[in-house]
């Protein structure tokens, strides 16, 4: 099967994007309010359905494209698909979401978004991601499951690993 | 000010729950979940209200989602909506009081998201992610003939509502507008589009007369609809000789995120509505006519913590015409009453 995008440009993945571990991080008397590098934390190594690279090193997503408000309880992540007709754009985002999903304490409410003027059909991969009972029946969807799981595993590892 | 007092909570569901749908009469309620169950529950003792039990649990029917749980008007059946894109009809047996799916409905091609019996009791729609919205005759013996099957919508359709009395449907749908259907010499056709909404409409409910309706929709307003007849005095256009409706009021600026769904009570015409911003929200009509205005009255912030109220139900007739039931994302549903002071 022919690729969409054969060669995409892979991005050096910056030592300053890991995130640098602090003394209060392990004391459990400070406050640590989940801020947007512990979000891209759990994204980065997401892996391209497509590519045998991860989200981080196409670019897909980016630490400045999250935003965390903590006290009203809300993640937005905007991300940029590798070209703007890229067919896999909802899928990536399926990713994105179940990652959340899984990770972030319940109270959060996540908004996934293609970055503007990033992606032809912007809207209706926004409209799609967002509704949230497309999504759970998309995630009744075994085969579906698997590719979303398939693309998960080693972001999974990557939180072990940490 | 009225405010909203916790009645009940009923936990067992092992999963969301997307429905909490009155029984026609009695003090009983039905939940749908994505454990793929339908519980009942009822009042421990008549003299104790805010002690409620699981007294049926409806399972084995669906291999998927029950997105939508209608009673027959009688109350003696139940319909049942998945998504494994069948419709179960379940009926009461009296003699040892349980449920059973003694039909299953096939046609769509996948997603079925919301089903309804007609207040006759004759007819049932449902309506689907593959678009269409069908009309089924209910025959005897659990027998289901499909009338139509209709193809006008451009999206997924969310919900189905018949007219409180009539046989007159309406379907909302994530193209963003509500359709009206009505039957011509058994052919079912659309008879108004109705547009306004900017994004996914999620619920629609009749208020007592027909002639009004409230949606609900992604982009966090409810609309309020009313119904000009041909030849109105008011001049409003009726192209096809059918009725039209036309936004009369737009409620905006009271929830946060997406109001899943909306009640509009036939007993004392409050207005209750449902978001994924947790908040349910209670609204009193303060003038009618052509530019009606309504104001919130009642508030409940976290109704079910930090999770989604997917629905919320006024009961349906005057004895305990002051209950809300609302179903939410933690998995459990709740039952409010509507305390007017003083």
């Amino acid at each position: 099967m022919a690729l969409l995008n054969a060669n995409p440009v892979v991005y050096q993945t910056s030592i300053n994007n890991i995130r640098v571990e602090s003394e209060t991080d392990f004391d459990d008397d400070v406050v640590d309010p989940i801020d947007s590098e512990e979000v891209y934390e759990l994204l980065r190594s997401i892996s391209d359905p497509e590519h045998p690279l991860t989200l981080e090193q196409l670019n897909v997503t980016q630490l400045q494209h999250i935003t965390v408000n903590n006290d009203e309880n809300h993640v937005l992540v905007e991300f940029t698909p590798t070209i703007p007709h890229c067919s896999m754009a909802t899928l990536i985002g399926l990713c994105i979401r179940v990652r959340l999903l899984r990770s972030l304490p319940e109270r959060f409410k996540v908004d996934i978004k293609v970055r503007k003027g990033t992606h032809q059909s912007e809207n209706a991969v926004n409209k799609q991601l967002n509704d949230k009972e497309r999504v759970a029946a998309a995630l009744e969807n075994k085969h579906l499951l698997e590719v979303v799981n398939q693309c998960l595993t080693t972001a999974a590892r990557d939180a072990v690993a940490h | 000010m009225p405010r909203l007092e916790l009645v009940a909570s009923l936990e067992g569901h092992q999963d969301r729950v997307w429905q909490a749908i009155w029984h026609p009469s009695k003090t009983i309620l039905a939940t749908c979940s994505g454990d793929k169950t339908v519980r009942l529950w009822a009042p421990a003792s008549h003299s104790d209200m805010s002690n409620w039990q699981c007294i049926n649990t409806l399972e084995g029917g669906h291999k998927r989602t029950i997105r939508s749980v209608a009673w027959s008007p009688s109350g003696h059946e139940m319909a049942t909506a998945s998504f494994d894109a069948t419709t179960g009809i379940w009926e009461h047996d009296q003699r040892d009081n349980d449920w059973e799916c003694v039909a299953t409905l096939e046609g769509h091609e996948n997603e079925i998201k919301s089903v309804a019996w007609s207040s006759s009791g004759q007819l049932l729609a449902t309506c689907s992610r593959d678009k269409s919205v069908w009309i089924w005759e209910v025959e005897t013996d659990n027998d289901f003939e499909c009338l139509s099957v209709l193809q006008e919508h451009s999206q997924d359709v969310k919900m189905v509502a018949w007219h409180p009395h009539q046989e007159i449907l309406a379907s909302a749908s994530y193209d963003d507008t509500i359709k009206i259907w009505r039957e011509d010499d058994d052919d079912w056709y659309c008879s108004d589009t109705l547009q306004g909404h900017t994004s996914t409409v999620w619920a629609l409910d009749f208020d007592a007369s027909g002639d009004h309706i409230v949606s609900a929709s992604d982009d966090q307003t409810l609309r309020i609809w009313k119904m000009y007849k041909p030849n109105n005095a008011q001049g409003i256009p009726t192209p096809s000789n059918d009725p039209t409706y036309r936004t009369v009021c737009t409620l905006s600026g009271y929830h946060g995120r997406c109001i899943y769904s909306v009640s509009w009570s036939k007993v004392n015409n409050h207005i209750a509505s449902a978001s994924g911003d947790n908040t349910i929200r209670v609204f009193t009509q303060t003038a009618g006519g052509d530019e009606p205005s309504w104001e919130a009255v009642a508030t409940i912030k976290d109704a079910h913590g930090v999770h989604d109220i997917n629905n919320v139900t006024w009961f349906p007739t005057q004895q305990h015409g002051d209950w809300l039931a609302t179903a939410g994302d933690d998995g459990v549903a709740r039952i409010w009453r509507l305390v007017e002071d003083e």
